[in-house]
């Protein structure tokens, strides 16, 4: 039947056209001002949705999240063939395979080794030592900073140069997304099957990236399989069926044992109290401002899966991965004053995280957000030590927290209110004095509430004489 | 008449005529500067309540913007749009005002009309706030960004003592014709902005000036390259809290327009306006005029007082 192959090929390249064509609105909607397709994006990854199910869910998110788990439980791995950018990223790569070998792809057993990786993943995660997931959640592994910012992202690129050896290698051992939807996929009722009419060629099991199909016991894997639908474009004489399956009882045994343990740790996760997630990581060293909606170090350490999307979107550039300053946050964000100052007027970073480690804030809220608190080393100044006229950082604080006040020698000199100060870091970043500047601002463990700036009505003074001069 | 006195006399007159002679060749910092052969006044200083009719007779008295602009020539205006503040906070240059001039550059065939301002808050944010980038590009201007050192190139300051050298943006150094189109504001650090300090939008790196001392580093901004005509903004101005204005910030209903080919003398008058109202006149008027500059004292130089 010559025409039912052609339906069969135009699906899989029907399946290609999506995932890349996701990709590809991945990564130019970065290159637009301000990328609202990527924050949708974002909210439809699965393993940022899990992250953010631990950081309290919202019931658009458990609507969300139900959606996608039946789905997956019905349908199987869709999620990873059809949606997943870094999936998409590696179907393109591991095509260059052909340049290295012969054989293009071949099955693989199941073995104990393929779930080490992602449980363990998986288990710190929700204990809250998010570095790990965060490192390998593919949606993070692709669009986050380099875990050696500002260098490139090399884990990333192992991961592309091991698809080009080994497929969808990746998803399998060491994905922890991946692994959740394989628990849940694991005897998915539709599915694709090879019914009696195969001929034993071998096409599909060669063509198999996820290496799901086995030509000898012509059987597939709906765990393992990330419906890529590759396999129905070569069989020969259609014997790649999608349809209703009627697993075995020992195969359903096992799905359902699988899927109750998921349940188990899904729900210990959701109810694991942060107090008990904060003690896994303790405060560095010197604490570095984090960004408002943080809360606190405790609850960004949580929940951040570093996908860095406020770092990219900080219109002041103010926020990079932590890496190089603070070892102890990881990778996640933090404003660096010294690069850009968090700016009084936006809310932008805590908008758009992914997984609730930046909770979104009004701009009411924001403006009186203290993430820090500015230190004046008076002795420093240019003002003192030079005698001339700066006052640069008064004119930079938003909140008149530092100010200009006369003093007896005649020139006027910065003045601190504590209460004022919400630790933006633009009076840091203004001060002329390098390397270290003589006013900066250091973060805080726990975020605080600034007093509101003087609200009183302005003034208006009416001139005395039509000209003064 | 005896000797001493023919030898005053003589002595006096040759001074007065190489004071003369000076002027004529823009060597003397005394001299009152002629625009041309018509005397022109130095400095026009317009009331008014409309900051574009205002604008209008300014120039006229002034002989028209034709003096400065000629056909075919770029045209740099330099507001103050350093930040994200409303027109109603007065922290930047009247949009109004801005548009204004843009259209009258372009009516006298300026070939392009270029807007920009390194700016305090973030860029884009003070460009759209401030009004001043629609109000320009509906105008007919290019507005142009100044957040990157890629714009900029290093210049040196010839004479300056201070500070050497600083990056100026391209479109600065390229322009035919600069106005200065700055706004008068309280400015906690340097007590008052007006025409030499928002100069300080035009290059990239100010950490500099802070750092060496901004009265002595402000005036050097203009060695370069002068601005052609500065047009100073004071029809509210912030007399407390400035250069952003806080929630406790006095105004002052000025309303005034001051129009100078000389940006000493320009920011002399505009601190006249502060002074009256108890801001201390900031010290690097004097030394601009030091050092050549312009002039500072307003007695030395024809001021005309319009309404309008």
């Amino acid at each position: 039947m010559p025409d039912n192959k052609n339906r069969r090929r135009r699906l899989a390249v029907f399946r290609r056209l999506l995932a890349y064509g996701l990709l590809g609105l991945l990564i130019t909607g970065f290159l637009w001002p301000r990328p609202v397709m990527v924050e949708e994006l974002a909210r439809w990854q699965f393993g940022q949705i899990l992250a953010h199910l631990v950081s309290g869910a919202d019931h658009w998110l458990i609507v969300q999240l139900t959606l996608m788990i039946v789905l997956t439980w019905l349908l199987g791995r869709w999620f990873c063939g059809f949606i997943c950018p870094l999936g998409a990223l590696m179907d393109l790569t591991s095509r260059l395979r052909g340049l290295f070998f012969k054989q293009k792809f071949g099955p693989t057993p199941n073995a104990p080794r393929q779930i080490i990786v992602p449980l363990a993943l998986l288990l710190l995660f929700w204990l809250g030592v998010t570095a790990p997931f965060g490192l390998l959640e593919p949606y993070s592994l692709l669009i986050a900073k380099s875990l050696w910012y500002p260098g490139p992202n090399l884990l990333l690129i192992a991961v592309i140069i091991l698809a080009i050896f080994r497929g969808r290698y990746f998803c399998d051992h060491l994905c922890p997304t991946g692994f959740i939807l394989k628990i849940l996929a694991k005897s998915a009722p539709f599915h694709l099957h090879i019914n009696n009419s195969c001929l034993g060629c071998g096409a599909c099991a060669r063509v198999c990236r996820a290496s799901c199909v086995d030509g000898q016991t012509q059987t597939l894997d709906p765990g393992r399989c990330l419906l890529c639908l590759d396999c129905l474009a070569v069989c020969p004489n259609g014997s790649l069926t999608w349809g209703r399956i009627k697993a075995n009882a020992n195969a359903r045994r096992r799905a359902f044992l699988g899927r109750l343990t998921f349940g188990v740790l899904a729900m210990g996760a959701y109810f694991t109290p942060d107090a008990l997630r904060a003690k896994t990581l303790g405060p560095p060293s010197s604490i570095p401002i984090l960004p408002p909606g943080a809360l606190s170090l405790a609850h960004l350490n949580a929940h951040c899966s570093f996908c860095h999307s406020c770092v990219r979107l900080c219109p002041n550039q103010a926020l990079v991965p932590s890496e190089h300053q603070h070892p102890a946050l990881w990778n996640r964000p933090v404003i660096d004053a010294y690069q850009g100052f968090c700016q009084y007027d936006c809310v932008l970073c805590a908008g758009v995280c992914p997984t609730g480690a930046l909770v979104p804030l009004s701009l009411e809220t924001k403006r009186i957000t203290r993430i820090g608190t500015a230190l004046f080393e008076r002795d420093e100044c240019v003002i003192i030590r030079n005698g001339t006229s700066c006052g640069a950082c008064a004119e930079l604080c938003p909140t008149g927290a530092v100010s200009m006040v006369p003093t007896k020698a005649g020139r006027d000199e910065p003045v601190l209110q504590d209460n004022l100060c919400v630790g933006c870091g633009a009076c840091q970043q203004a001060c002329p004095v390098r390397p270290i500047s003589a006013i900066r601002v250091t973060g805080l463990l726990v975020q605080q509430t600034a007093d509101s700036p003087v609200k009183i009505k302005t003034l208006d003074v009416t001139m005395t004489e039509d000209f003064p001069f | 008449m005896n000797r001493r006195t023919f030898l005053k006399t003589l002595a006096g007159s040759a001074l007065a005529l190489g004071l003369d002679l000076g002027s004529g060749l823009g060597l003397s910092p005394l001299a009152p500067r002629r625009l041309n052969a018509q005397n022109f006044p130095d400095l026009v200083a317009v009331k008014g309540s409309d900051l574009t009719v205002m604008f209008d007779r300014g120039l006229e008295a002034l002989g028209g913007l034709g003096q400065f602009i000629k056909k075919g020539q770029t045209v740099l205006v330099k507001p103050n749009m350093g930040w994200a503040v409303t027109p109603e906070g007065a922290a930047n240059t009247n949009p109004a005002l801005l548009a204004h001039i843009i259209k009258n550059a372009l009516n006298l065939g300026a070939k392009k009309v270029y807007v920009f301002d390194n700016t305090c808050d973030n860029w884009k944010d003070a460009y759209r706030v401030s009004g001043l980038e629609k109000a320009a590009t509906e105008a007919g201007a290019t507005v142009a960004p100044a957040n990157s050192d890629g714009y900029f190139q290093k210049i040196d300051l010839p004479g300056a003592k201070t500070l050497k050298s600083t990056q100026f943006h391209e479109l600065f150094l390229e322009a035919d014709v600069i106005l200065n189109v700055p706004v008068l504001k309280h400015h906690g650090g340097a007590k008052m902005t007006a025409a030499m300090k928002n100069l300080m939008g035009a290059i990239y790196d100010r950490h500099p000036l802070h750092r060496l001392g901004l009265d002595e580093t402000i005036p050097e901004l203009t060695l370069h390259k002068k601005p052609n005509l500065h047009i100073v903004d004071a029809a509210r101005v912030m007399l407390s809290g400035g250069p952003r204005g806080r929630g406790d910030s006095r105004y002052l209903a000025s309303q005034m327009l001051i129009v100078s080919p000389d940006p000493v003398a320009t920011d002399a008058a505009c601190a006249k306006i502060l002074e009256a109202n108890g801001i201390i006149v900031p010290r690097y008027i004097e030394l601009a005029a030091q050092m050549g500059i312009g002039v500072a004292d307003l007695n030395q130089l024809s001021v005309q007082r319009l309404s309008a």
